[in-house]
């Protein structure tokens, strides 16, 4: 009985999704190929039903189900809220990746439902145990969304994946078993209180620094982030959008409440992320100087903006957690309509080439501007929600010591060179050329057109008015 | 009485930025005249509103007019860090205002015979620009000014890039990403302001007025670190010597009322921003760094007027001369004194008329004859008698001629720096002996320009061209008027920014 109540105190979005999953595979055994469409709304009506769901969640006081094995809490209700609401936006971006394989659309929704749950269960995950199970079960439905795509590219991009998901995870899972060796738990509130009597030791840093590392994976950074050039492009598009949203959204959620609880007696830790951050950051940004391909140019970007996040989580404090909650926020909003101006390009037939969007300001001013306006908002210019999250991110690392000064000019001096190739999106799309055949973009996705237009908005409206997001940011970090 | 009641400064600086939505909408169609005149018309009224603003502004006044806060849905701007979204005039705020909205009118006449493509986008973008200068000029909260600051860099890029000249994409990238690297070490100083001050005084606030209070209390090490932070900011901007680069390329390669609005108002952002956040808010970090500055602010004058007597190209000629002015209004600023900060606040106003005048001169020639060499021409002043009329009296004014607006702002700078009273800083006095010395380059450049290309023989190419049109001539007269009234008439300026100036001095005496 006490499972039961389990679940439905505080399971219920996810088992939603575990139902719609079934659903999803039941359906694609019987159902005849041109029913493809309803496999998206299906999984469009899952993730509303588990979206609203949500508010049934017990959060207050926090909730601790399966023998300490899940949590709920305020922050993790915010992190379920963030990736259901993204991945609703990128299922709307599918529709382009389906049409060449209408045959396996149910279970390309499958495993799209597979990853949210995976990430569902990440961010709630109390023991190391649940998260690992969540971490893979996230990375092999990833897995298999990047081989989606029809040719070989995207079986050995999917390929890379895996054997270095392989590799991380091992290296997570060494880390996990020192700590395991040191307290004899699992569970991060008794590994927490274990030091509260215990000194840490030294042996307790290398584990929490393997942890860490194995984690980084995901978050596409230094050292496991070579993967993500040419897994961004050669996967399907609408895939690298869920890729570079919902898997990293989640870790970072992980990330943080590791950071505030089991790990948080480590003070090498905190130096070792901020080397790996600040040196992603001039890695990421400086290889995306000489991208000609957008979606390469993207990877560099999402990569140098885990970066820019990983420096804030890595300095624990409830402000500075605040930030980053806001920063994810505005940065899932600014990537999705710029993935979803990609895709709108591709499905009128242009490549991933920058040189191809020449005269795009010309034949297409509301698209352009609303392209522009997303690839400013990660580039940080005001009046879009990148400025103000920059601004808010800076300052917690302003304020976390003068030691950490040093490392945030060098940050700054990487979004300088980042602004260069955001500005050379524009420019090319700004530029008048005869050679290039100006074609008017086919309105063939127009779900696409209306999540860019609607991230476009949303950009610019948190740009101008975050006050109240950055409020709720707040109380949720304070209820970690 | 009734009329100040409707003037409200939230109109005065979002107004462009309406306009530009306007013109970027489907509203108007691709018809140049109709988007011109509306242009014209709408910067017209915007320029009576900044006069009235003038007319109800009461400079004896302490602090801040016509004050104004926006909110949204009955919280600030960005609550949980105690910022606002206010705006306010003092008298310096003022006079950058009109002089902004006065440029951008005749920005917009000159821009007829200069913008040939995409107007819809082009007088979008210029009334955008404004927008974000006036809110830069009219900012009450560090981090708003920050916000508009940035914002000015986006239309810029477009502005330049694309009705420049060849390079025009490269310069208008060099000069983002040096703005944008300057101003993330201004944001850090800015971030560091914020967080000081709320670690000695608790609140969490971006007031202007707030934090110059809880500065004093900073470490000392704290308060210079912070003030060479925003210095870089400012310098790239103003631009301060070793970081100037962007601007010649910047300027050549923008079209005319371009380099009009970037030389009048744009360096002046430097300036201003060099009052407002290092003298007003840590007057005693800039007690120190003032010694320091004013060899930067000599090195400023003396190299950029060499540079600019050896160039070829009448843009950078007068590009460089700029720069070389920007380093008069730095030493102004450093002299710490009241006479030597009018001529600071004079010069910026009066460079600015004078360097919108003197490109849209180059802009003029260049039009015709397509090129800007200054060996390529010569004798214009045959075919062109009244351009040649205007070249003379700006350049004469540029030189510093008595009785012209250029002269009041150098004369007083050098006698400001003459009286400074710096502590145990001597060398003052023998560097701006130097200083005036070397002043007579400026003269030299300037003649040279003048010489070259009114005087001596005239090419047989350059027969048949045309003097001024009725457009130009409109924004030349108005320029000159403005030269010759403030020439004789100083004091008209001086007295509004004298409330704020004084105020700085008695922060620095403390």
């Amino acid at each position: 009985m006490d499972f039961l109540h389990n679940i439905t105190n505080i399971m219920l979005p996810e088992m939603t999704i575990v139902a719609f999953i079934l659903l999803q595979i039941i359906l694609s055994m019987f159902l005849d190929m041109k029913f493809y469409k309803l496999a998206k709304w299906l999984t469009v009506l899952g993730i509303f039903l588990a979206t609203s769901l949500c508010t049934k969640v017990q959060i207050e006081p926090i909730y601790y189900g399966f023998k300490n094995a899940i949590i709920s809490d305020n922050y993790t209700i915010f992190f379920k809220g963030l990736i259901l609401i993204s991945s609703f936006l990128i299922v709307f971006l599918t529709k382009k990746t389906i049409s060449s394989r209408r045959n396996s659309a149910f279970q390309f929704n499958a495993l799209i439902l597979t990853v949210i749950l995976g990430a569902l269960t990440l961010v709630s995950a109390n023991d190391f145990l649940t998260m690992f199970i969540s971490m893979e079960t996230l990375g092999f439905a990833m897995f298999f969304l990047i081989a989606f795509d029809k040719g070989f590219k995207s079986k050995e991009a999917a390929f890379k994946y895996l054997i270095i998901s392989a590799v991380a995870s091992s290296i997570f899972l060494f880390g996990v078993s020192y700590l395991y060796g040191i307290t004899g738990h699992l569970n991060f509130s008794l590994i927490y209180e274990y030091f509260l009597e215990k000194n840490p030791t030294l042996l307790y840093s290398m584990a929490a620094i393997f942890i860490t590392c194995g984690l980084t994976f995901k978050l596409g950074v230094i050292p496991f982030a070579n993967w993500i050039l040419d897994i961004y492009e050669d996967a399907s598009t609408s895939v690298v959008t869920l890729l570079s949203i919902v898997p990293k959204v989640a870790m970072f959620g992980i990330l943080a409440r590791l950071l505030v609880f089991p790990l948080s007696y480590s003070f090498e830790l905190t130096f070792v992320l901020v080397l790996i951050a600040v040196v992603t950051a001039i890695w990421a940004n400086v290889l995306a100087i000489r991208q000609k391909n957008i979606k390469r140019l993207l990877a560099c970007s999402s990569s140098a903006n885990a970066a820019y996040v990983l420096f804030t989580v890595s300095l624990v404090s409830v402000f500075n957690l605040s930030t980053v909650l806001f920063y994810l926020v505005a940065y899932i909003f600014m990537n999705i309509g710029v993935f979803a101006a990609v895709i709108i390009l591709e499905s009128s037939e242009f490549s991933n080439k920058l040189y191809e969007f020449k005269n795009f300001a010309y034949t297409n001013p509301v698209f352009t501007l609303c392209f522009a306006t997303c690839i400013l908002g990660l580039a940080g210019f005001p009046i879009t929600a990148g400025f103000i999250s920059k601004i808010y991110l800076f300052s917690a690392i302003a304020r976390s010591g003068l030691v950490f000064l040093p490392f945030l000019v060098v940050l700054m001096i990487t979004i300088v060179v980042s602004v260069y190739y955001y500005l050379r999106v524009v420019k090319f799309m700004f530029e008048k050329s005869d050679t290039v055949e100006s074609e008017v973009i086919a309105y063939k996705t127009s779900s696409a057109i209306v999540i860019l237009y609607c991230c476009a908005a949303i950009t610019v409206v948190l740009g101008i008015f975050p006050s109240k997001i950055i409020e709720l940011c707040q109380f949720m970090a304070y209820n970690i | 009485m009734d009329v100040i009641n409707y003037l409200s400064i939230i109109v005065l600086i979002f107004s462009p930025m309406v306009a530009a939505a306007l013109l970027f909408s489907s509203f108007f169609k691709h018809n140049e005249v109709r988007i011109r005149r509306f242009s014209k018309g709408f910067a017209s009224l915007h320029f009576l509103y900044t006069i009235l603003f003038l007319v109800f502004f009461n400079p004896l006044k302490d602090g801040i007019s016509y004050y104004k806060e926006i909110t949204f849905f009955g919280s600030d701007w960005i609550q949980p860090l105690g910022l606002k979204m206010a705006f306010g005039l003092d008298g310096l705020s003022l006079l950058m205002v009109i002089l902004t909205s006065f440029v951008f009118l005749l920005a917009l006449i000159a821009s007829k015979s200069n913008i040939r493509a995409k107007h819809k986008f082009y007088y979008s973008m210029i009334f955008l620009l404004q927008t974000a200068v006036l809110g830069v000029f009219c900012a009450r909260d560090m981090f708003l000014f920050f916000m508009f600051w940035e914002l000015e860099l986006v239309p810029m890029y477009f502005l330049i890039g694309q009705w420049g000249d060849k390079k025009a994409k490269a310069s208008a990238m060099k000069f983002v990403l040096y703005t944008f690297l300057g101003s993330l070490f201004m944001l850090l100083g800015i971030l560091l302001l914020h967080f000081y001050s709320f670690a000695t005084y608790g609140n969490l606030t971006g007031d202007f007025s707030q934090i110059a209070i809880s500065t004093p209390e900073f470490p000392m090490f704290m308060q210079i670190v912070i003030s060479i932070l925003l210095l870089v900011g400012f310098a790239v901007k103003m631009p301060i010597v070793p970081l100037h680069t962007w601007l010649p390329d910047a300027h050549v390669d923008a079209p005319t009322p371009v380099s009009m609005i970037l030389a009048a108002i744009l360096l002046k952002m430097g300036a201003f921003g060099i009052i407002r956040f290092n003298m007003q808010l840590l007057p005693e970090a800039f007690k120190l760094i003032a010694p320091v500055l004013i060899i930067f602010a000599l090195v400023n004058i003396i190299y950029t007027a060499l540079v600019a007597y050896a160039q070829s190209d009448l843009k950078k000629i007068v590009a460089y001369s700029s720069i070389s002015n920007m380093g008069i209004v730095l030493l102004g600023l450093c002299t710490l004194n009241l006479i030597g900060f009018s001529g600071a606040v004079f010069q910026m106003i009066a460079h600015g008329i004078i360097s919108a005048g003197l490109f849209m001169l180059v802009g003029i020639i260049y039009i015709r004859t397509k090129t800007r060499e200054i060996i390529e021409l010569g004798g214009l002043g045959a075919v062109m008698p009244r351009l040649m009329g205007f070249g003379l009296i700006l350049s004469l004014a540029a030189i510093g001629l008595p009785l012209l607006i250029g002269f009041v702002g150098e004369f007083l700078v050098f006698l400001g720096a003459f009286n400074s009273n710096l502590e145990n800083f001597a060398p003052i006095k023998i560097y701006s002996v130097i200083a005036i010395f070397i002043l007579v380059l400026s003269a030299a450049y300037m003649l040279r320009l003048l010489h070259k290309t009114f005087w001596a023989n005239i090419f047989e190419r350059w027969q048949g061209i045309k003097d001024i049109t009725n457009h130009e001539f409109v924004v030349l007269f108005s320029l000159i008027l403005v030269v010759g009234f403030f020439g004789v008439f100083p004091m008209a300026i001086i007295e509004i920014v004298q409330p704020v100036l004084t105020n700085i001095l008695q922060f620095l005496q403390i």
